[in-house]
C-alpha cells in the first residue's frame, strides 16, 4: 500500500487536478445552455432551473437553420481538409523526396510565408475576392467555393511544412528500393508513400477540419446569405447583436457541435499523438 | 514527346474554346438595388419589401443580410464597391467616417419630405453640411423601476440612492441602478448627465455648445456623496452592464436603465412600462439620455452601378415614407423615426413610453464629438473607463473627472470642424 | 495497376484532366479580362501555361508535385503579403481610402452647393421635339413650370399643362415623356446638368424629384489643382493624398497616396507611436514565452504522471484532450464570461471581487491562465509521444548503473525530450506570439488606461494591437498596420529561423 501510495499517488493528484481545470468551463457551458434566460449562468454550479428550450430552439425556429449551418460548416470544412492535404502532401513529398536546385531556398520561403500574420493581410483577400466576384460570382465573396479556395490558400503553408515533417521521418531506404524497382516518383509517390502516411494525413486533415470549423472572422464577411453562413457565423450572431446577447441558444449549438468532433478527436487519439510528434520525431 | 504535349495542346484548346462559349453573368444586375442591414432588420426590411413590390418602379430590390451588425461594419468598411452595397441601413456615428473616405452619397430632400422627421436627426445623419441618409428607427434608453419594489417614480438621484442603501440587505439587493441596455457608455450617459456630466450641451437653439465643458469638481462630488462610501463603491452603481437585466428581471434590483429594443423581453416578463429618465440631483431634472437614429445610407457604390436615382427613391418612397416605416416596425419593433408613423395607431405602448422619456430628456447624438479621440481618447472608450477607475480601482473621481472633462472638451473642439 | 500510373490511359486521364482544368481556368481568364481585371487574368494565364508545361513534358519532376500548392499559395498568401507590404508605403487610412481618379470625382462631386432656400422640383423625364433628353419641372407651391435641358429652359404656363392630382404637370407641348422602362439602368439622363439659371442647375436627385444646384469647385486636370468658383481659393496636391490649400485646409475625401517610408518613421519618431509599439512588443513575447513554459510544463508533468499503466488512465486521457478538441472560439468567450466581475464564477469561487479585466496584472494573469488551459493538452499530447520514442534501454541502463529517478530525469529524459520537442516549442512560441483569437476574444487587449490616453491595451499582443490600428471602431490606419505587420513578420521569422537554426533542423536542406 505504502508503495503504492508512493509510486501512484501524485500521479493521480496530479491527472486529478488537471481534470478538473479541463472540465470546469465546459461544465459551465453545458449549464448555460439549459438555462432559459439566455444569459451565462456563472454564478452557480447548480442549475436554477433546467429547460431544454434553447435546443429546441435551433430545430424548431424557421428563422434558425442551424442543420443548414452545420452541414455547410461540414462541407467547407470537409472540403478543406481533404483537398488541403491531398495538394499540400504532394509538396511536402516533394521537399523531403526529391533533389533539385532551389529545394533548401523553397522550404526556407515556405517557412517564412507561413508565418506572416494572415489576420492582418485580411483587406488584402477581401479585395481580390471582390474582384473575383466580377466576374465570376460564383467563386467570389459571398459564395462558398470562394471562402474555400481561400481557406485552402491559406492552410497549404502549415499543413505542408507540418506534412514534410512527418515525410522526413519515414526511412529513405523504402523509395530507395522503389526507385531499384525502376519506379518513377509519381509511382513512388502514389504506391509508397500515400500508404504509409496514411495515418498522418488523417491527422492532418482533423486538425485542418478543425480549425476550418473555428474560424469565423473571414466567414462572417464571405458568407452572408443565411443558408449559406457556416455554423460559427451563424452561431456568433446569437451572442454578438448590436445591444443584446443571447448566451443560450450559443451554448446549446456549440456543445451539440463539440460533441462529434470530441468523439472523432478521442478515437483518433492514438493517431493524433503519434502525427503531432511526427513532425519531431526523426527516424 | 513532342507529339504528347502538342496532343494535349490541342484537346485543351478544344474544350477551352468550347468553354469560352459560356457568357460571364455580370455581377451586379443594371435595375437591381443592393441594400445591406444586419440580422434582426435584414430579414424584417426583406419581407416587407417583398409584400409590396413596387416601392421603385422599374428596380429590383436586393437585402444581404450580415449575421451581426459586427459583421455588417466590417464588410462595409473593407467594401470597395465591386459587390458592395447601395444603400446600407446603419448606425449614425458610420456618417462621419464613411463620408470622409468617399464612401458615402449625398442625399436631397424636398422641403415636405424633412418636414416629416424631426430636424436633429438630420443633423445625424450630416456631414460637413451634407446629408448621406434618412432617419429610419430611433434607439434610445430610458429608466425603467421595479413597482413590486418602489411603489413611486423616484424623483431625484437620491432618493434612489436612499432607498437603496434602507433596503439592501432587508431585500438581497445587489445593486440599486444598473445599466441594462446600451452599454456603459451610450447607456451610462444619462447617469453621468444626472450627477452633472455631459459630453457637450446644448444650447437653446438646439445647436451644441462647444465651448464648455462640465465641471468636475461638482461631478467629483456627486460622484462621491451617491455612489462611494469612504472611497470605495458603495454598491449602488456597478461599474459593469453584466447580469444586469437578469438581475433587474430577478427582482434584486429595483432601477435599470433599459434599451427600446429590448423592451419586449421585460413586457413579457410582467413588466408594466414604468419609464422614465434617469431623474437628476434636483428634483425636476432628468440625465440627458442619447437618442440616436439608425439611417438608410446611400452610398457611393450606388452610382458606380447606375442605380443611383433609384436608390435616391428608394429612401424617399420607401424607407423615409409613413407608409414604409409603419409597415417595418409593425415587424422590427423599434420606435420609427418619421413623424406619420410615429402617430401611427399601431405604435404599440413601449415604443411610446421611450418616445415621451426622450422628450423629457434626450439629446441628439452627436458622432463628430463622440467618435473623435483628438482629447486623448473617444466617448466610447473614456466613458467606462471613468468609471471603472473610480469604482472599481478605486481612484479619486474628481481627479479622475478632470481627465474625463478633458479629454471630451478636445473631442468637442475637434469634432466642431466635422458638423 | 501500374497502368494507371503509366502507359496508354493514364495518359488519357491525365489530358482530359488537364484540359478541364485548363478550360476551366482559361474561361475565367477571359471573363477577368472582360472585366478589366487585368492581373487576375494574367495569373490565370499563366497558370494554366504553367500547368500544361509542367504536366505534359517531363523538364520539372519537383513541380509535377509543387504547382497545384504554388498556385494556391501565390493567389491566397503570397499575393495577399504583397498587398500587405505595398500598403505600408501608403498613406491608406480613413479619409484616404480610394484611389485619386476616384477622390478627384467625388470632390467634384461633392463640390456643389444648393441654392439658398433648397429649392426642389417634381420632374418628369423625357425629350423635346428636337429629340434632346429633358426634364418637365414644376414647382406646386409658387406655382412654376418648365421644361429645362441641358443649354437651355422653356418657361411654361399651366394652361398648357396637364396636370395631376398633386398640380405636378405631366404633360407639356414640344415634350415626349420616356416611361419608366426605359429610364431604369439608363445612366445617360442622370448625369445631365439641367440649365435653371446662369450659375444654377438642377440634378436629378430620384426618378421624380430634382434639386437646383451650383458648382462650387472646380478640377483643372492641366494643373492637377481644383479651384473654388466663389472666393477662387486654389487647392493643390499635398502629396499627403489630399488637396490642400495654402492654410491647409484638405478637400475631402482624400486619396490613398504613396508616402514611402512615413509609416515606418512614424514607429521610430512619433512617441505615440512608439511607446506603446515597445511596450507591448515585450508584453508579447513574455506572452508567448510563458504560454508555452507553462502550457509544456504542466503538460509534461501530466505526460510524466500517465506514462505508466494506471487505473483510470484512459479516462484521464479523455478529459484532459478535451480543451484542445472543444471550439475554441466557444471556450475562450466561455472563460470571458467566468472572469466577470460581478457574476463570474471564479470571483463566485474565491469569494472576491476582483475586477479582471480592469486591472492589467489581473488581466495578464487571466491570459495565461486560460492560454494554458487552451494549450497543455497539445503539449501533454507530444510529450507523451516524445515519451514514447526515447529508447528504454537508454533509461534503464542508467538506473541499472545507480542513478536515482530525479537523475535519469534530468541528465538523460529532459536533454533527450527537448531535443526531439524543440521544433514544436518554436512552433509553438511563433504561434502564440500571434495568437490574436485568444486576446481578441476574451480581453479585447484591454485594459486600456483610456483617461490617460493611452491607445494599447495592458493585454494586447503586437498583431491586437496592429488589428485595433487597422481595423479598430473609428479611425483606420492600414498603412499604419500594415508597416507594423511586416515588421512582426521580420521579428517572428528572425527569432523561428534562428531557433530552428540552433536546433539544426534545417540542416537537413544542406
Amino acid at each position: 500500500m505504502n508503495k503504492w501510495l508512493k509510486e501512484n499517488l501524485w500521479r493521480h493528484v496530479v491527472a486529478l487536478g488537471m481534470s478538473f481545470f479541463a472540465l470546469f468551463p465546459l461544465y459551465l457551458v453545458v449549464i448555460s445552455s439549459l438555462n432559459p434566460t439566455g444569459s451565462l449562468q456563472l454564478t452557480s454550479f447548480i442549475p436554477r432551473e433546467i429547460s431544454w428550450n434553447n435546443y429546441k430552439l435551433l430545430f424548431d425556429s424557421p428563422a434558425i437553420p442551424y442543420l443548414t449551418w452545420v452541414k455547410n460548416s461540414l462541407v467547407i470544412a470537409g472540403a478543406v481538409a481533404v483537398i488541403s492535404v491531398f495538394i499540400g502532401a504532394s509538396s511536402a513529398f516533394a521537399f523531403s523526396r526529391l533533389r533539385f536546385r532551389g529545394r533548401k531556398t523553397g522550404v526556407q520561403i515556405l517557412l517564412l510565408v507561413q508565418m506572416f500574420p494572415a489576420i492582418l493581410a485580411l483587406s488584402a483577400v477581401y479585395v481580390i475576392m471582390e474582384r473575383v466576384y466580377r466576374f465570376a460570382p460564383s467563386l467570389g465573396l459571398g459564395s462558398q467555393t470562394g471562402l474555400l479556395l481561400v481557406y485552402l490558400g491559406g492552410a497549404m503553408g502549415v499543413n505542408i511544412w507540418l506534412l514534410k515533417g512527418f515525410v522526413d521521418s519515414i526511412p529513405i531506404e523504402l523509395d530507395e528500393a522503389a526507385k531499384i524497382d525502376g519506379a518513377s516518383p509519381m509511382q513512388t509517390y502514389w504506391l509508397i508513400f500515400i500508404p504509409l502516411a496514411a495515418p498522418v494525413l488523417a491527422v492532418v486533415s482533423l486538425l485542418s477540419f478543425i480549425g476550418t470549423l473555428n474560424e469565423y472572422i473571414m466567414a462572417r464577411l464571405f458568407l452572408v446569405e443565411m443558408d449559406s453562413r457556416t455554423v460559427a457565423v451563424g452561431l456568433q450572431q446569437f451572442i454578438g447583436g448590436q445591444y443584446s446577447q443571447n448566451w443560450g441558444p450559443f451554448a446549446a449549438g456549440s456543445i451539440l457541435l463539440s460533441i462529434p468532433i470530441v468523439v472523432i478527436f478521442l478515437s483518433l487519439q492514438r493517431y493524433i499523438v503519434s502525427g503531432l510528434t511526427a513532425g519531431s520525431v526523426k527516424g | 514527346m513532342k507529339n504528347r504535349f502538342l496532343k494535349g495542346i490541342a484537346v485543351t484548346a478544344v474544350l477551352a474554346f468550347s468553354a469560352t462559349g459560356f457568357a460571364v453573368t455580370p455581377a451586379h444586375a443594371a435595375n437591381e438595388i443592393v441594400v445591406w442591414a444586419d440580422e434582426t432588420r435584414g430579414p424584417n426590411l426583406a419581407s416587407v419589401i417583398k409584400a409590396k413590390g413596387d416601392w421603385v418602379p422599374g428596380y429590383t430590390i436586393k437585402i444581404v443580410t450580415y449575421s451581426s451588425f459586427d459583421a455588417l461594419k466590417d464588410a462595409f468598411d473593407k467594401a470597395t464597391g465591386t459587390s458592395g452595397p447601395d444603400i446600407v441601413v446603419g448606425g449614425n456615428d458610420w456618417v462621419p467616417t464613411a463620408a470622409k473616405s468617399g464612401k458615402l452619397a449625398p442625399v436631397t430632400l424636398t422641403a415636405s419630405q424633412k418636414a416629416r422627421f424631426n430636424q436633429t436627426q438630420f443633423f445625424d445623419l450630416s456631414y460637413k453640411g451634407k446629408l448621406y441618409g434618412v432617419p429610419v428607427d430611433i434607439n434610445n434608453v430610458a429608466m425603467i423601476y421595479n413597482t413590486k419594489l418602489v411603489s413611486s417614480a423616484p424623483k431625484t438621484f437620491g432618493e434612489m440612492v436612499d432607498y437603496y442603501k434602507a433596503n439592501k440587505t432587508a431585500k438581497g439587493l445587489k445593486a440599486g441602478l444598473c445599466i441594462a441596455g446600451g452599454g456603459m457608455s451610450w447607456g451610462a450617459h444619462s447617469v453621468f448627465s444626472a450627477l452633472g456630466a455631459d459630453a457637450y450641451r446644448m444650447s437653446k437653439r438646439g445647436a451644441a455648445n462647444t465651448v464648455q465643458s462640465f465641471n468636475p469638481s461638482v461631478f467629483g462630488a456627486n460622484v462621491k456623496k451617491y455612489l462611494l462610501t469612504s472611497g470605495k463603491s458603495n454598491g449602488f452603481f456597478p461599474a459593469t452592464d453584466t447580469g444586469c437585466k437578469d438581475n433587474f428581471l430577478a427582482g434584486t434590483v429595483p432601477f435599470a436603465v433599459i434599451g427600446n429594443w429590448e423592451w419586449k423581453d421585460y413586457v413579457a416578463k410582467g413588466f408594466d412600462m414604468n419609464l422614465m429618465p434617469v431623474p437628476g440631483i434636483e428634483s425636476g431634472t432628468y440625465g440627458h439620455m442619447f437618442g440616436s437614429v439608425s439611417g438608410a445610407l446611400l452610398t457611393t457604390f450606388a452610382d458606380k452601378h447606375g442605380v443611383a436615382v433609384g436608390a435616391k427613391s428608394l429612401l424617399v418612397n420607401f424607407f423615409a415614407s409613413t407608409e414604409g416605416q409603419v409597415k417595418y416596425q409593425l415587424l422590427e419593433g423599434r420606435p420609427p423615426a418619421e413623424k406619420g408613423a410615429q402617430s401611427d395607431p399601431s405604435v404599440s405602448a413601449g415604443q411610446k413610453g421611450f418616445g415621451s422619456a426622450a422628450t423629457l430628456a434626450g439629446i441628439p447624438q452627436i458622432g463628430a464629438f463622440l467618435n473623435s479621440n483628438k482629447g486623448g481618447a473617444n466617448y466610447w472608450d473614456s466613458a467606462p473607463a471613468y468609471w471603472t477607475a473610480v469604482l472599481i480601482d478605486g481612484k479619486d473621481p474628481t481627479i479622475e473627472a478632470r481627465k474625463l472633462a478633458a479629454i471630451w472638451k478636445g473631442n468637442v473642439a475637434a469634432g466642431k470642424a466635422d458638423l | 495497376m501500374t497502368l494507371l500510373y503509366r502507359g496508354k490511359i493514364a495518359l488519357v486521364i491525365k489530358i482530359i484532366l488537364l484540359a478541364v482544368a485548363s478550360a476551366i481556368l482559361l474561361m475565367l481568364a477571359q471573363s477577368a479580362f472582360a472585366q478589366k481585371e487585368y492581373a487576375i487574368s494574367a495569373f490565370l494565364l499563366i497558370s494554366v501555361l504553367a500547368m500544361n508545361y509542367v504536366y505534359l513534358t517531363s523538364r520539372s519532376v519537383p513541380f509535377k508535385f509543387f504547382l497545384p500548392g504554388t498556385i494556391f499559395l501565390f493567389a491566397f498568401v503570397l499575393a495577399p503579403i504583397i498587398f500587405t507590404v505595398v500598403m505600408s508605403t501608403y498613406n491608406y487610412k480613413t479619409g484616404n481610402y480610394i484611389s485619386k481618379q476616384e477622390a478627384i470625382e467625388r470632390v467634384i462631386a461633392l463640390g456643389v452647393e444648393p441654392d439658398e432656400a433648397g429649392t426642389t422640383f417634381d420632374i418628369v423625364v423625357g425629350k423635346t421635339s428636337a429629340g434632346e433628353l429633358a426634364i418637365l419641372a414644376s414647382d406646386v407651391a409658387t406655382p412654376q413650370y418648365f421644361i429645362s435641358t441641358k443649354t437651355k429652359r422653356i418657361d411654361l404656363v399651366s394652361t398648357d399643362l396637364t396636370l395631376n392630382a398633386y398640380g405636378v404637370a405631366t404633360t407639356a407641348p414640344n415634350f415626349t415623356r420616356t416611361s419608366i422602362s426605359d429610364l431604369t439602368g439608363n445612366q445617360d439622363y442622370t448625369k445631365i446638368k439641367y440649365l435653371y439659371s446662369d450659375s444654377y442647375f438642377i440634378s436629378i436627385e430620384g426618378q421624380d424629384v430634382g434639386a437646383v444646384f451650383r458648382q462650387t469647385l472646380k478640377y483643372e486636370p492641366s494643373t492637377d489643382t481644383f479651384r473654388n468658383l466663389i472666393n477662387g481659393t486654389i487647392y493643390r496636391d499635398n502629396g499627403k493624398g489630399n488637396y490642400a490649400d495654402s492654410k491647409k485646409q484638405i478637400l475631402e475625401p482624400g486619396w490613398r497616396a504613396p508616402t514611402w517610408f512615413s509609416n515606418y518613421a512614424k514607429l521610430i519618431t512619433d512617441d505615440h507611436v512608439r511607446g506603446p509599439f515597445i511596450r507591448v512588443f515585450i508584453w508579447t513575447v513574455i506572452f508567448a514565452v510563458l504560454t508555452v513554459l507553462t502550457s509544456f510544463g504542466f503538460g509534461l508533468l501530466l505526460a510524466l504522471a500517465l506514462n505508466k499503466p494506471l487505473r483510470g488512465r484512459r479516462m484521464y486521457r479523455s478529459i484532459l484532450i478535451l480543451p484542445y478538441a472543444m471550439p475554441s472560439l466557444m471556450s475562450i468567450l466561455i472563460w470571458a464570461g467566468m472572469f466577470d466581475t460581478e457574476f463570474g464564477a471564479i470571483n463566485n469561487i474565491l469569494n472576491t471581487h476582483i475586477a479582471w479585466f480592469s486591472n492589467a496584472n489581473f488581466a495578464r494573469s487571466a491570459v495565461i491562465l486560460v492560454s494554458l488551459w487552451l494549450g497543455f493538452p497539445y503539449f501533454y499530447l507530444i510529450s507523451t509521444g516524445a515519451l514514447q520514442a526515447i529508447p528504454t534501454e537508454l533509461t534503464e541502463a542508467a538506473a541499472i548503473d545507480g542513478a536515482s529517478g530525479r537523475q535519469v530525469f534530468s541528465k538523460i529524459t529532459l536533454p533527450l525530450l527537448l531535443q526531439i520537442l524543440s521544433p514544436l516549442l518554436i512552433a509553438s512560441f511563433a504561434f502564440n506570439f500571434n495568437n490574436f483569437n485568444l486576446i481578441y476574444l476574451l480581453t479585447g487587449g484591454g485594459p486600456r488606461d483610456q483617461l490617460g490616453g493611452e491607445i494599447a491595451g495592458a493585454t494586447d499582443i503586437l498583431i491586437s494591437y496592429t488589428y485595433q490600428i487597422a481595423f479598430g471602431s473609428n479611425v483606420q490606419d492600414l498603412g499604419l498596420a500594415s508597416a507594423i505587420s511586416v515588421i512582426i513578420f521580420f521579428l517572428v521569422a528572425g527569432i523561428s529561423l534562428y531557433g530552428l537554426r540552433k536546433s539544426k533542423v534545417l540542416e537537413t536542406f544542406e
